[in-house]
């Protein structure tokens, strides 16, 4: 009998040893939870990235707030879409002369983690734009997810 | 802790080859084992949104490999300031044991060693609200009920030891590897059962099994 609690003894201390390795301590969340629509500014004729000078973004139906307020030198923007919706507009200011940008897309559901719950990730399937200072906008990759990648190039 | 993990081992097995018996043959008795989880029930006892219910069947092909058969129920609930989640379902897990200790030490009371199992489950999840918020405002979904089947692989470490006739106890570590959840990559079970945490490809558990032997038949082993 001595023999056999020695042995599961000592398998006993192994196994405390093994679960050791794997903490149960809750984990925070991680991941990237803005789900945002990357766009480049291109300098048309050159197809070279090119900053505006100065850069205003607002988003139609959400005037308490600016995205970008006349931001200098930026050639990279991040645009939130609306999951409620599956169209939504934004007024594109550079250097001073405005532009009306409407992005038409489908979003649906995407489980980020445990720890940080759902997310609204987004197909966009067309993007419509005024010609005050913007020359032409192309979809360069669709799919909208947490990656923070270049979605739409911008050229003007 | 990896010198602690290495050292205990190394102790177990330096235990088992001293304590050999220097008999030249033995008369092996295979069994048939019917164990049933005792670390889940216990764990609802102080997590009532985790009920794992869950027993196994094993037969010793010989004095060293047993066909084992593993079965079970969980229910899950999870919910945080963001979303709420919904699981529950069976599974069972196929496979089979392989004991490391000696026939000549075990004789038929002592295991120590692995399995090595597939596991298929099926369950049906929810997630009855979740909220997401951006520049917009918020925005409220939910994800309806659904059945889906999904597929893993596993090792299990452990050790058993026989108490009294016919009557063990031991630990059983799952390491479990995730083949396929059933679902799409964006919508992922936060919850397997028999599995655990389905939003990851490695998931970990334990089990504490009482566990009832029939000897079935007895096999000499000679050395």
């Amino acid at each position: 009998m001595n023999s056999r609690v020695s042995l599961y003894y000592l398998a006993f201390c192994s196994i405390l040893s093994v679960l050791s390795l794997f903490s149960c301590t809750p984990k925070s969340c991680k991941e990237k939870t803005e789900i945002l629509a990357g766009a480049t500014f291109y300098k048309t004729g050159t197809g070279t990235i090119s900053a505006p000078d100065t850069l205003t973004l607002l988003g139609i139906g959400n005037k308490d707030s600016l995205l970008y307020d006349k931001a200098i030198k930026i050639s990279v923007i991040y645009i939130p879409l609306d999951p409620n919706n599956d169209l939504c507009r934004f007024v594109l200011t550079i250097n001073q002369e405005s532009d009306t940008l409407t992005f038409i897309y489908s979003p649906y559901a995407h489980l980020l983690s445990k720890e940080c719950g759902y997310a609204f990730f987004y197909y966009l399937s067309e993007c419509r734009f005024t010609k005050n200072i913007l020359d032409t906008v192309i979809i360069r990759n669709p799919r909208i997810t947490n990656r923070n990648e270049e979605n739409i190039r911008i050229f003007f | 802790m990896k010198k602690t993990f290495v050292s205990f081992f190394s102790l177990l097995f330096i235990y088992i080859s001293v304590s050999a018996q220097e008999k030249d043959t033995i008369l092996f008795p295979l069994k048939i084992r019917i164990g049933a989880d005792v670390f889940g029930p216990g764990y609802y006892i102080a997590d009532k949104n985790t009920l794992a219910i869950e027993g196994f069947l094993s037969a010793d092909k010989d004095a060293t490999l047993s066909y084992a058969l593993d079965g079970g129920y969980n229910k899950f609930f999870y919910s945080q300031y963001n979303y709420e989640y919904k699981c529950n379902g069976f599974f069972i897990r196929l496979g089979v044991d392989f004991n490391i200790i000696s026939p000549f030490t075990s004789k038929g009371i002592y295991f120590a060693g692995a399995g090595l199992k597939y596991g298929i489950s099926l369950y049906t999840h929810e997630t009855p609200f979740f909220n997401y918020e951006n520049y917009w405002g918020s925005a409220i979904g939910s994800l309806a009920k659904s059945t889906k089947l999904a597929h893993f692989i596993e090792a299990s470490p452990g050790i058993r030891t026989e108490l009294f006739p016919n009557f063990s106890i031991g630990w059983t570590i799952r390491l479990k590897i995730l083949i396929s959840p059933g679902t799409g990559k964006d919508l992922k079970p936060v919850y397997i059962p028999g599995y655990g945490n389905g939003t990851k490809s490695f998931s970990p558990g334990i089990n504490y099994y009482l566990i009832w032997n029939i000897p079935y038949k007895e096999k000499l082993i000679i050395k």
